[in-house]
């Protein structure tokens, strides 16, 4: 119940612009010329000082995604992008040096500060004893500002950098696993990522350590005209765990904006990946003018015996979301978990779910989604549960709730379940409801005001999921919730 | 896809391929790959088929052809109970037909649709219009009883007028390529929509029970589909429920359930929802999966049979949907006819 | 009439449940099984029924000085072993009556006897209904579907009647039960008693066994039977727990 007046707290506490974070940072930036071609690829590779393989394998991707089309298959519609229209590269001028905080742009720290985003060490050590501790990768539009916690986490043998200085550090590894979960070619934006990512985060967490943290990785979107494309690898090695966070916000602009990020999980044997996701970048404005199209390729792979992962969202913003963050169970009795609350409002657009891959036997998958759809919003959930001949009892639970807050929203569900093997149980369950009124009737008969009451059930609606999430990001997320819908009931 | 596909079988172009979202599990182009030679003129079939035991009117296709040759019957059903019946005896060639039925106001008609064939790798291509008038009620049993090499596509769109009642069961056993598609459109308005089908699927046959429904001013449907698959058979499920800006008040459940008995066969899903009013109840279910071991222990422990208690369990299974066939006659044939394909089938 | 011998049971490649687990049950006779939570109690029913996945790697279960492991579920059941289950499952679209007499008409066929025709099954199925005060209308239904745990009960104590085991296993048949259900279910348990008929009462508490007076109670720890008495044993153990008892067999 704190939390649920904490939730109308904030709602009651916003003023009439409910995006937080649409805020611009004013600092110098250096910008790839406009547009796409060999050079911009070659431009951004120099840039890193990237190994001759990494250039190569850069364009390899250019050149199939030059011949790949644009998928339509999603329930999404926007106008055809201008790929020759974009900056594929923007860095703040002042690079930081990497080993002292002090030298970062006090503009960039300022931003991060307002964002909520802890990067001083110190700052976060200063709080209450025992309070979580989580290090951060900051990533301001194409590069890595920061990262956290950095020394701390290499005595427990953690590599937790951003992923073009791990190109330098760590390249056998990065060679090893880049590409080996989403291939170059998989699919039109994960090529376009692989031909011109900038950065975003690597881990590495070795055989049988426990991360002694949460990592998170928090992505901000500032230069106008700019796409965002980052990558992420994480390699859980056996035996390990780790929790890893990210977060999204981008200004307020008239302009839509590509993000297309490419995340890639490696789990061996009874290694433990528990990913966490609040995506809040701008959804644009009522009447749709602006906002990201987030466009991402997110998978998984349970290479080995016992592996799990676990992959919880929280989507509130963006003007069009296209993302299927997804497993595949190779290893026996592996698990794949999947917990999502999108909401849409305004004219958002989103078309999200998951893929459980089952190869291996006796693997395991669980599929919670909730939609929440108001104003004239479209909410998708897009799911494939599959059985391999060979993935003997293999098992899935899917529970799909949507609900509808005004009459102009869509919510839909398209589940594809594909069971190849006598040995498997897939269970699907949907449910597509509006707020039942006599539940809302109920609350106010009770004294709560519309808003509180709607509050109060939208919060029931997705308590399965919030669960799920690490502790101190719950709570923001359920604010989230609250603040999206905000202006949807009457 | 909430508009049929139209199959033309002179026409390579018009054929569906697997990148086909509406066909992505059953591949026509596939198993089709050039224009059907038309099949031959044959005599037309004795009254009867699975349903002879009924008392009724009867339409029957020979080859896709009525006695005078057409290959479209125009029918006004104003009561009572029709045999419908395709039948086929061909080889390496096809046939298309048109059916369009009329249901007057208030009338109350049973049609009994059978595909029937003593064997032959042939291509056949139906579609069907219905339209019920004010207030008249439809039930619609369908038998697709089809030799193992045929390819066999039936397609039908439904239109309601206000206070109408469409009631369909659809029975498939599958061919090389068996599918069968409805496509309704229910206007809310005191309409009444059951929505049922059932497969059971051995050897390598294929069977696909697709249905697009539309809701335009709310009102309720049920549908229940349920399946046994074995040998190397693949059974396909696609039913979508479409809920139009406006359609208040619909209140739409859809289940589908399947029991995979082989490692080899395979069930496809997709129970689709797409909904843009918000004052509505709609819900879908989906299981696939092998017989409860649990159960089969149960019974076992009380002394019955390994292979009874499977039959015992997959006729309870699929009894559900038999069940719900509201035309008694038409059930007592079904029913024993469903049971013995089940028997071959455990 | 039963005969247990050192018996060793695994379930699922694990660490085993039951090891050298020996019991006898003379005709005529109850006798009753108690143990703590995890002591092997629900193991030891679903190996005697022939439950698969459940690995007998040593020792030996006679009926009658015939071997029982080498028979199926369904083989065990026609020599006269009846399991009542502790959660009895729900099997929608089959009748009570038509799971019934199925069940009947199959162990009748497996023993060379014929079936029992329709109106004679019908009146037996109606008397023993009555006597568990049960409805009729509810052995219409699908099994045990929308049933009540107390209604359950009934279910299998009505199976039991019709079936006419020479073994009876009651495996926890009184959790979920009220005091009415329960004296019920015990007259409809004890209206079985016969000189050439054992039961074997399978329970955590001794609640059961006011109604159902058992001539012999064994504890069952650890996978081994560790204490066998009269019914004072079970009056001891409601007194003072499992602890001391199997504190003393280790």
């Amino acid at each position: 119940m704190a939390a649920v007046t904490e939730t109308i707290r904030t709602v009651q506490g916003l003023e009439a612009d409910k995006y937080l974070h649409g805020f611009v940072t004013d600092i110098e930036q250096e910008f790839a010329p406009k547009g796409l071609d060999e050079s911009t690829v070659r431009f951004i590779s120099e840039k890193k000082g990237e190994p001759e393989w990494m250039l190569a394998w850069r364009l390899d991707a250019f050149e199939r995604w030059q011949a790949m089309e644009e998928p339509d298959w999603a329930k999404v519609h926007y106008p055809k992008i201008d790929y020759q229209d974009l900056y594929y590269y923007a860095a703040p001028k002042k690079k930081p040096q990497l080993n002292s905080l002090d030298e970062v742009d006090p503009d960039l720290l300022a931003t991060y500060a307002k964002l909520g985003i802890p990067l001083r060490e110190q700052a976060v050590l200063a709080g209450v004893i025992n309070s979580p501790r989580v290090a951060v990768d900051a990533v301001f539009d194409s590069v890595s500002v920061a990262t956290t916690f950095k020394a701390e986490l290499a005595k427990a043998g953690v590599i937790f950098m951003p992923i073009s200085e791990a190109l330098k550090e760590h390249p056998e590894l990065v060679r090893k696993y880049l590409g080996s979960v989403v291939p170059v070619s998989d699919n039109y934006f994960a090529c376009l990522n692989s031909a011109v990512f900038s950065d975003g985060s690597f881990v590495y967490v070795p055989p049988g350590v426990r991360c002694p943290m949460e990592l998170s990785t928090y992505f901000r979107i500032n230069a106008q005209s700019t796409g965002q494309f980052e990558r992420t690898l994480i390699i859980a090695d056996r035996g390990s765990y780790v929790s890893y966070l990210e977060g999204c916000t981008a200004p307020m602009r008239d302009e839509n904006q590509l993000h297309a990020a490419v995340v890639e999980l490696v789990v061996l044997e009874d290694a433990q990946i528990k990913y966490s996701t609040v995506q809040n970048w701008y959804p644009g404005d009522a009447e749709g003018r602006g906002g990201i199209y987030n466009f991402v390729t997110k998978r998984a792979d349970c290479r080995e015996a016992r592996a799990k992962v676990s992959w919880t969202q929280v989507e509130t913003g963006s003007a069009v979301t296209w993302k299927y963050p997804s497993c595949i169970l190779r290893g026996d009795e592996s698990q794949g978990e999947f917990y999502s609350i999108a909401v849409t409002n305004g004219r958002q657009q989103a078309d999200t779910g998951t893929k459980m891959i089952h190869l291996g036997k006796n693997t395991r998958s669980r599929i919670i989604s909730k939609g929440i759809s108001a104003g004239k919003s479209s909410n998708t959930y897009r799911g494939l549960v599959s059985s391999h001949a060979k993935a003997k009892g293999a098992r899935n639970f899917t529970q799909c709730d949507s609900l509808l807050i005004g009459k102009e929203c869509g919510a839909h569900t398209v589940p594809y379940v594909e069971a190849k093997n006598a040995h498997s149980v897939f269970e699907h369950e949907a449910t597509t409801t509006r707020l039942s009124d006599d539940q809302l009737f109920y609350c106010r008969s009770r004294g709560l005001s519309a808003e509180e009451s709607v509050a109060l059930l939208v919060n029931g609606f997705v308590r399965d999921v919030l669960q799920e999430l690490p502790m101190e990001f719950a709570v923001e997320a359920q604010k989230l919730v609250a603040v999206s819908l905000e202006g949807s009931v009457g | 896809m909430s508009a049929p596909f139209r199959i033309d079988l002179r026409d390579v172009s018009t054929f569906p391929t697997r990148r086909d979202e509406a066909w992505r599990w059953s591949d026509f182009r596939r198993v089709v790959s050039s224009p059907a030679a038309p099949a031959p003129e044959i005599a037309a079939p004795e009254p009867g088929g699975p349903f002879a035991a009924i008392e009724a009117s009867e339409t029957a296709f020979a080859n896709g052809r009525l006695p005078d040759g057409d290959a479209t019957a125009y029918l006004t059903l104003d009561g009572g109970v029709h045999r419908l019946r395709f039948v086929t005896q061909a080889d390496a060639s096809g046939w298309q037909a048109g059916v369009r039925i009329l249901v007057p106001d208030g009338a109350s008609v049973v049609l009994l649709e059978t595909y029937e064939s003593s064997g032959g790798a042939y291509v056949a291509n139906a579609a069907l219009t219905f339209h019920l008038e004010d207030g008249a009620s439809l039930e619609r049993i369908v038998l697709m009883d089809e030799p193992a090499d045929a390819v066999s596509v039936s397609t039908a769109t439904v239109e309601l007028k206000p206070g109408a009642r469409f009631a369909q069961t659809v029975v498939a056993t599958g061919a090389r390529l068996q599918r069968h598609e409805t496509h309704l459109e229910h206007p809310g308005q005191g309409v009444e929509v059951r929505m049922d089908g059932l497969y059971l699927l051995d050897g390598s046959r294929h069977a696909d029970l697709t249905t697009v429904l539309t809701h335009t001013g709310g009102g309720e449907t049920r549908q229940m589909c349920k399946g046994v698959v074995t040998g190397q058979a693949r059974a396909v499920f696609q039913g979508k429920i479409e809920v139009r800006p406006g359609a208040d008040g619909t209140d739409a459940r859809m289940r589908h359930d399947a029991l995979l008995l082989s490692d080899r066969a395979e069930v496809d899903a997709k129970p689709e929802l797409e909904i843009y009013a918000d004052d509505v109840q709609c819900a879908h279910g989906n299981t696939v999966g092998a017989l409860d071991d649990e159960a089969l222990f149960y019974i076992r422990s009380r002394g019955v049979p390994e292979v009874e208690a499977k039959i015992l369990l997959t006729q309870a299974f699929v009894g559900e949907v038999v069940d719900r066939i509201g035309f008694e006659p038409a059930r007592e044939i079904v029913g024993p006819w469903v049971a013995q394909r089940l028997e071959a089938l455990v | 009439m039963l005969s247990i011998k050192n018996l060793h049971v695994s379930v699922e490649e694990t660490t085993p449940i039951l090891h050298g687990l020996s019991l006898d049950v003379p005709a005529g006779e109850v006798h009753a099984v108690m143990g703590p939570n995890g002591a092997g109690k629900s193991t030891l029913s679903y190996t005697i029924a022939g439950r698969e996945g459940y690995e007998v790697t040593d020792g030996s279960i006679l009926l009658d000085g015939e071997d029982l492991l080498a028979l199926s579920a369904d083989q065990r059941a026609a020599k006269g072993v009846f399991l009542s289950f502790q959660y009895p499952l729900e099997i929608p679209g089959v009748p009570a009556l038509t799971f019934i007499r199925t069940a009947l008409n199959a162990q009748r066929k497996a023993r060379g006897e014929l079936e029992v025709p329709a109106p004679e099954f019908l009146k037996k199925v109606r008397a023993a209904a009555a006597s568990l005060k049960m409805d009729f209308d509810m052995l219409r239904r699908g099994l045990n579907v929308g049933f009540s745990g107390g209604e359950k009960k009934r279910m299998e104590i009505l199976q039991m009647a019709m079936l006419e085991p020479r073994l009876l296993i009651l495996d926890e048949t009184d959790s979920g039960l009220d005091i009415d259900a329960l004296r019920i279910v015990a007259e409809g348990v004890n209206a079985m008693r016969a000189p050439d008929r054992s039961m074997l009462v399978i329970t955590h508490y001794q609640r059961l066994l006011d109604y159902i007076k058992p001539d012999k109670v064994h504890v069952l720890a650890k996978g081994r039977i560790v204490a066998s008495g009269g019914p004072e044993l079970a009056l001891t153990l409601e007194k003072e727990g499992y602890d001391r008892i199997v504190a003393e067999a280790a």
